[in-house]
Formats: C-alpha cells, sequence, structure tokens
C-alpha cells in the first residue's frame, strides 16, 4: 500500500469517530455544532498520558476516550433540556470554548531533555508514543479501522436495543417519550457521554498519527463537516457517516487535478444530493430495501 | 354554493378524507359534526386549498377549486377561521385586521378602511384593544378577532373551524350569536362543530363526519330525532 | 472609570454592526423558521467583489459600496434558490445543512478569484477621530455606529411602516394564518431573504471598512457573530437582535481593555452557553 492511500486511510477513520458521534446525537434530535470540542479533549488527554505520563499507546488512547466521555457527561449537565436550535447554539458555543480555553493551556513538564505538553497557542507537540512503540503506520492504519469496525458492530447492537429505541422516540417525541415512562433524562445524559467518547477516541487516534495537536483542530467546520458526512450518507444506519467521510475524503480527494474545487465541487454534490435525497444516501428506505434483499441473497 | 365530490386527501400514506361528497347553499349554515380524528379540519383545509386532494372535487360558485393555491382561493371569496384561532400574536389587533385584508388592500384601499371601522363597531372589545399585541387578548376575544380578521376579506363563504374550542359557555353563546347575525345579513357559514347542541341550534343542514367519511346527512331535526347519533353527540342518556 | 467608559462606547459602536448581522440572521429564521450557516459566507463573497473593484478602481467609494451589496445580493438569491426553495418541502434541518454546503462553496470560490488570502478593503481614512472629553470616538467606530444605526431605523421603517414590512411580520407570526389571509409566503420568504442579503452587504462594508481587509474567514466570523446576537436577543425577536448585538460588542471590549485579547472571545462564547444553558425551555426552532 503506498503512503498515501494509508494516509487517506487513516485520515477517513478518524474522521468517522466524528462523524458517528454527531449521528447518535442526530438520531436523538439533536445537531451538534461542538463535537470537535470533544475530538480535542480526547486528544490532549491521550496526549497527556502517553507524552508526558509515559502510558503505553492502547491505555493511553482509552484513557482520552474516557475523558471525552466525562466531558460529554458533563455536558449534558445544563445541555440535556435543550433542543433544536438552542442545542445548535450551545454546543457550538461549548465547541468555541474549548478552542480558546486551549489557547491558554499551558501545562508542560519535562521529559528527557524535551519540554512536553500543551503549550497554548503553539499546542501540544511530541506525542510521539506511536513511533517509540515501533508501531507502523501501515498497522496502526489497520488497527484504527478494526476498532471502527468493532464500534460500529457496538453501535449497531445498542442502536437494536431498548436503549436505540429509546434514543429514536426521544428524537421523535421526546414528551411522548417521557409519557411512556423511558428514563429519558438517563438516555439522554448516556448518549452524549457516547458522542463525546466516540469524538475523543477519534482525537486520541489523531493526535498519535499526527504527533501534535493544536487549539486549531477544534475549529467548528470539524463539527460542522462531522453533521454534513452523517447526513450525506443517510440516517438510515450508522454506516452513514462513514460513507459521507469516505465520499468526502477518500473519493474526491483521490482526484488530485480538482483539488483547487473541491469544496465547490464537494458542496455541489451535497447541496445537489439533499434536494433529491433529503435524508442522505442510506435513508430508512435504502436500508430496508438493501438488508431484504441481503437477505433474499443468503437464501 | 359550495360543492364538495368524492375529495380524498391523504397525509403521507394515511388516507384522512376517504371519499367526502357535502354541499352548502348559499345563504345557510352548513354544520359539519364529528370526532376528534375524524377529518374536519383536514376538509377545510382542503377547500382552503393548504391540502392538496389525491382525488374528486371541489366547486365553488360553478368553479373548480381543487388544486388552487390557498393564497388564491381567499380571493374567489372563502375564508377561513381556523381551529385555535392563530391571530398574528405578535402584531396588534389593528394590524391583525388589515392583515385580513391583504387579499384587497392594493385594490380597495378605501373599503379596507371603511370595514376596519365597520369592524371595530360590532366587536367593541377590539376597538378597546386596537392598539394591543393580539397574543395578550383573552381567549373569547381572540375568538373574535380571528371571526373579524376573516371577514375583512369579505368573504361569500365562511368557514369556521371549532370556534368553541377552550372557551366559556357564556362567551361560545356570544360567538354563536354573531355568526347566526352574520349568516342573517347574507354570508353562507361552513361550521364545523362538537358543540353538536350549540351548532345545531342554529343551522340548516348538518353532516356528520366519522373516519373520513360521511355517516349521516339531514336536517337538524333528522340528527335529532335519530337516536344514535343524539345519544353520541348530544350527550342524550340511554333510556 | 475612564477605560469603563471608553470601552462601553467602543463597544456599542462594534455591537451595533453585530446587531445589524443578528437582524439579518432574525429576518431569515423568522420568516422561513430555518438557520442560514451561509449568511456569514454571502457578505463574504459581497466584501470580496468589492475589495476586487476597488483595487481596480481606487478611490471609488460608492460604486464599491454597491458592489458589496450587489454581491451578497447574488449570493443570496444563490443560497435562496437551492437551499431554501429547492427543500422548502423537507425538514428545517435539511436547508441547514445545505447551507454548510454552500458555505464551502462560497468560501473556495472568493479564495480561488482572489490573488492572495488577504484582500484589502477602503475606508474613509481622511476622516478624523472625535474626542469627547476623555473619550476619543474613531472614526472607523463612528462609521459602523452611525451607518449600523440608520440602516436600522430604514429597516424597522420598513417591517413596521409598510405593508410589505406587516406582511414579512405576519408570516413569521404564522405562516399557517398569513396564507389564509391570501399571502403567497413563499414570496414573502424569498423577499424576506433579499431584505436580509442586503442588510448583511451593509454590514460587511461598514464592519470591513473598520477592519480595512477581510480573509476568506469573514464568513465564519460573520455567522458567528451574527448568530450569537439573534440568540442573544431570545431568537426570532427583532428589537432582540439589535440588543443582543449591542451587548455582545459590549463584553467583547470591555473584556478586552480588562482581561486582555485572549479573553475576548471566551467571555462571549461563555456568555452563549449561559443563555442557553439557562433558559433551556426556549422552543427556539423547536422544530429542528
Ligand atoms: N399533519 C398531519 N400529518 C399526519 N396526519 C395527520 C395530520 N393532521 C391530521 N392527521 C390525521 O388525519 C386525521 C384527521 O385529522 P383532523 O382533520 O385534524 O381531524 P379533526 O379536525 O376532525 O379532529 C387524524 O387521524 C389525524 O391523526
Ligand atoms: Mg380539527
Amino acid at each position: 500500500m503506498s503512503d498515501y492511500f494509508v494516509s487517506l486511510l487513516i485520515r477517513i477513520g478518524i474522521e468517522a469517530f466524528v462523524a458517528l458521534s454527531a449521528y447518535l446525537l442526530l438520531l436523538m434530535g439533536r445537531m451538534s455544532f461542538g463535537q470537535q470540542g470533544f475530538f480535542v479533549i480526547g486528544a490532549y488527554a491521550a496526549g497527556l498520558a502517553t507524552a508526558l505520563y509515559g502510558m503505553p499507546l492502547l491505555p493511553g488512547v482509552a484513557l482520552g476516550a474516557l475523558v471525552a466521555a466525562l466531558g460529554g457527561a458533563l455536558f449534558a449537565g445544563p445541555m440535556a433540556a435543550p433542543r433544536g436550535l438552542a442545542f445548535a447554539a450551545g454546543s457550538l458555543a461549548f465547541g468555541e470554548l474549548v478552542r480558546v480555553a486551549l489557547l491558554d493551556l499551558y501545562f508542560q513538564g519535562q521529559v528527557g531533555p524535551d519540554l512536553i505538553g500543551p503549550a497554548g497557542p503553539d499546542g501540544f507537540r511530541g506525542i510521539r508514543a506511536l513511533f517509540t512503540s515501533g508501531v507502523s503506520v501501515t498497522t496502526y492504519a489497520v488497527g484504527i479501522w478494526l476498532a471502527l469496525g468493532v464500534t460500529l458492530l457496538a453501535t449497531a447492537f445498542f442502536l437494536r436495543s431498548r436503549w436505540g429505541e429509546a434514543l429514536r422516540m426521544i428524537g421523535e417525541d421526546e414528551e411522548a417519550a417521557a409519557t411512556v415512562g423511558l428514563p429519558v433524562r438517563r438516555v439522554k445524559v448516556s448518549a452524549l457521554a457516547g458522542a463525546g467518547g466516540l469524538a475523543g477516541l477519534g482525537g486520541g487516534l489523531f493526535a498519535h498519527y499526527a504527533t501534535y495537536v493544536e487549539p486549531g483542530h477544534a475549529d467548528v467546520m470539524l463539527g460542522v463537516h462531522s453533521l454534513a458526512y452523517a447526513f450525506i450518507g443517510g440516517l438510515g444506519t450508522p454506516l452513514g457517516p462513514i460513507i459521507g467521510v469516505a465520499l468526502d475524503i477518500g473519493f474526491l480527494e483521490s482526484f488530485r487535478f480538482l483539488a483547487g474545487y473541491r469544496m465547490i465541487i464537494f458542496g455541489g454534490l451535497v447541496m445537489g444530493l439533499l434536494i433529491v435525497r433529503p435524508r442522505g444516501l442510506l435513508d430508512e428506505v435504502a436500508v430496508h430495501r438493501l438488508s431484504r434483499f441481503l437477505m433474499r441473497g443468503r437464501r | 354554493m359550495l360543492e364538495v365530490q368524492d375529495v380524498v386527501t391523504s397525509y403521507g400514506m394515511i388516507q384522512a378524507l376517504k371519499g367526502v361528497s357535502l354541499a352548502a347553499r348559499t345563504g345557510e349554515v352548513t354544520c359539519i359534526l364529528g370526532p376528534n380524528g375524524a377529518g374536519k379540519t383536514t376538509l377545510l383545509y382542503t377547500i382552503a386549498g393548504i391540502l392538496r386532494p389525491r382525488s374528486g372535487s371541489v366547486r365553488f360558485e360553478g368553479r373548480e377549486l381543487a388544486g388552487v393555491p390557498a393564497d388564491q382561493v381567499v380571493r374567489r371569496g372563502i375564508s377561513l377561521v381556523p381551529e385555535n384561532r392563530l391571530v398574528f400574536a405578535h402584531m396588534t389587533v389593528r394590524e391583525n385586521l388589515l392583515a385580513g385584508a391583504y387579499a384587497r388592500l392594493g385594490r380597495d384601499g378605501g373599503g379596507v378602511k371603511v370595514d376596519l371601522e365597520a369592524m371595530l363597531e360590532r366587536f367593541p372589545i377590539l376597538r378597546q384593544r386596537a392598539g394591543q399585541a393580539a397574543g395578550t387578548l383573552s381567549g373569547g376575544e381572540q375568538q373574535m378577532l380571528a371571526v373579524a380578521r376573516a371577514l375583512m376579506a369579505r368573504p361569500r363563504l365562511l368557514m369556521m373551524d371549532e370556534p368553541s374550542l377552550g372557551l366559556a359557555p357564556m362567551i361560545v353563546e356570544q360567538i354563536f350569536e354573531i355568526v347566526a347575525a352574520l349568516n342573517r345579513e347574507g354570508i353562507t357559514v361552513l361550521l364545523v362543530e362538537q358543540n353538536a347542541r350549540l351548532a345545531l341550534s342554529i343551522a340548516h343542514h348538518a353532516y356528520l363526519l366519522e373516519q373520513g367519511r360521511i355517516a349521516f346527512r339531514g336536517t337538524p331535526s333528522e340528527v335529532s330525532a335519530n337516536e344514535a347519533i343524539s345519544r353520541a353527540y348530544l350527550g342524550i342518556k340511554r333510556g | 472609570m475612564v477605560d469603563f467608559l471608553q470601552a462601553l462606547v467602543d463597544g456599542v459602536m462594534l455591537g451595533a454592526t453585530y446587531s445589524l448581522l443578528g437582524l439579518g440572521f432574525t429576518l431569515i429564521f423568522g420568516v422561513l423558521r430555518r438557520l442560514n450557516l451561509a449568511f456569514g459566507p454571502t457578505i463574504l463573497v459581497g466584501i470580496y467583489a468589492g475589495s476586487h473593484l476597488s483595487l481596480a478602481w481606487p478611490g471609488a467609494l460608492v460604486p464599491v459600496v454597491a458592489v458589496t451589496v450587489a454581491g451578497a445580493l447574488l449570493a443570496g438569491v444563490y443560497v435562496e434558490r437551492f437551499s431554501f426553495r429547492a427543500l422548502a418541502r423537507q425538514a428545517p434541518v435539511v436547508s441547514m445543512i445545505s447551507t454548510f454546503a454552500v458555505w464551502m462553496q462560497l468560501q473556495e470560490l472568493v479564495s480561488l478569484l482572489s490573488p492572495s488570502r488577504t484582500m484589502p478593503y477602503p475606508s474613509p481614512v481622511w476622516l478624523p477621530a472625535v474626542a469627547v472629553g476623555p473619550i476619543l470616538l474613531r472614526s472607523d467606530g463612528l462609521l459602523m455606529w452611525s451607518g449600523a444605526t440608520l440602516i436600522m431605523l430604514a429597516l424597522f421603517a420598513l417591517l413596521y411602516r409598510t405593508r410589505f414590512g406587516t406582511t414579512i411580520r405576519a408570516v413569521a407570526d404564522s405562516s399557517e394564518a398569513a396564507t389564509l389571509m391570501g399571502v403567497n409566503v413563499a414570496m414573502v420568504g424569498a423577499a424576506a431573504f433579499l431584505v436580509a442579503s442586503a442588510v448583511g452587504g451593509l454590514a460587511g462594508v461598514l464592519i470591513a471598512q473598520s477592519h480595512q481587509q477581510v480573509t476568506p474567514y469573514f464568513g465564519l466570523w460573520a455567522t458567528v457573530k451574527g448568530m450569537t446576537a439573534m440568540l442573544l436577543g431570545g431568537a426570532g425577536s427583532l428589537p432582540g437582535a439589535v440588543v443582543g448585538g449591542l451587548a455582545l460588542g459590549v463584553v467583547e471590549t470591555q473584556t478586552l481593555w480588562h482581561f486582555g485579547g485572549q479573553w475576548r472571545d471566551l467571555v462571549s462564547y461563555a456568555l452563549l452557553f449561559l443563555v442557553v444553558a439557562l433558559s433551556p425551555r426556549t422552543r427556539w426552532g423547536s422544530g429542528l
């Protein structure tokens, strides 16, 4: 595999986690413009764990995701109740707060000859656990996709469970969900925590691949892109967001001659797609047909 | 004046009207009774052009109305006082009334002024509240405003969707007196109501709509004479 | 005390332009019940068009203003056509995602067509600053404030004193009832969109002359400022948007003066977050 191809795979895999987290919240009827906040929380936390405190790669990344999930649970304190535009605005403010706060976060320690840790606007450099551990980039890419596969299966499983049922019902009609006795608040808090964890997992994986993170990685654009990915791919299946990412990064990026016009073309594609298929490529009807077709194939 | 023929209206896959036919005769009050969810609002919205029928025809004064967009239906002489009134809450009472005459404002500015004065005359409470935001009015006052607003378009057919909803009995009687008076002045009325007793007292004709179909039609006395219907809708206790 | 007053005055002058951005957002959101994320980027198109003209024809202030507004209007028509009218039957969130797609297009378009990322924008620099006691009123700030105030007065006259304005407010109040009165709601929506784009273009002129330059990030910046002003004002209220913009401007300049530049954005985002957290029941665009 060429280096370029591997790097594409890694980028798609990482973005897919953030897109998946936006997708989860969309099912709950919440548009988040703030998942990039959890992405960098996960990245910084995982980076601190490995680079500053010497944790091995895997536990470090897992810890990053956990911290981001915890952040999501705390975020749910004030943000479980708002919906619609209020939630969108609150999540946007949150994402930007994280970015701006990181501009002022200095927390460096001596590791060997170097000062390591977040250094305000200069970001957090020297997160080298991936390379010191001797894992090749190709192996890392495979690992990311394995993790993504497991996450997808787990998400699909959860979405089929009673929890997923409740999540969708809250998305449809929160009052009705409360009236039939669903533990609405618990479901919302767990979904926000889960979404935070997913984005944070992407962040930890990213930090170790890039060897650094900076406040700029919490750009609103990441959050808005993730939301758009979930929509392009389709709301019918957790595969949807990943297809959205793959379409943007994989498909368009590989046509290099489009380089200068990529945003214009991608933007036009999304715009046209929404007119033709307002619930994305793999909407509920498409998923239903597809799964019937596959079942028939199996017989 | 108005003839509805075999109208079918759907929300997506759900058929709310399954072939409804009825007529409202010039100068009469025609009343439509029926339980919640029967399709009464859907029927009025179909006539008003907000919903498009899947099939069937709606003729008004001899011209086809099905498929005519809502903003044009008003100009043909039909006004609807919607369920829950839908006054413009953030606008003043006077602005609400002027909005009611929207379709005439360009052509007949003088007439609108005269009508505005006439409405404030007929509904003195609205004159008192003319500069006030409509959202601050009581339910009964809002219903008066909704009726006055609809009249500002000078309709020949006035449709009303459950005007008594959520109002105190005394106010309801007042509203019905107004409807009866309007009818005596020559306005044809198509009235949807759940308060069957009161509606029948001013109606010339009545229809019973159940689950998207006309289940019964007749004069008020025929309706009252039908034992099953009066038991269900007039609240007469079993024997 | 003088610092406080100076920051207050600066804040009001800056905030007046935020109010304009907030009013543009509110007009579109109020009438169409949909969020136009591409509002900032439509203004961006106008400013870049004006900047190009000023490079080709130095000193031509009035044509630059006209071209800026025209550019914003043109971009606004594009957004209205493809992200709103074409999606009128879909859920509001679909429009919002679509405006994001248009945003990316517009941002790339201006970058592609410009020789450098940072483009200059003309400013009537010869205007003198005015000193009122110890308070200094800079000319660009005065221009922002007086320009924005005039535009707001004109806009409010349009909305509250004309039949067209009453119709816009009626649709914003209840589009269902407005339809029943014979209003063509789709057409009013498009008209409100154009008014908002023109107001945005004018706000762009005032802000760009103060910055004297513009980068493609202006789109994001203007969208965030406008949305914040609208939300601080309660989302959907026109006077609220004015107050929200002024409040945002004052909070920004006060923080800047007393705590330094790095706190400025932190405090304004914290303010927005608090507003949401403290009033979660607000039915802002609850349709999603
Ligand atoms: N917007 C809608 N979408 C889907 N179904 C609807 C909608 N409005 C009404 N219905 C359904 O259509 C039927 C008739 O409703 P409606 O006309 O409001 O009844 P009524 O006014 O007699 O109470 C009901 O079963 C209702 O659930
Ligand atoms: Mg009804």
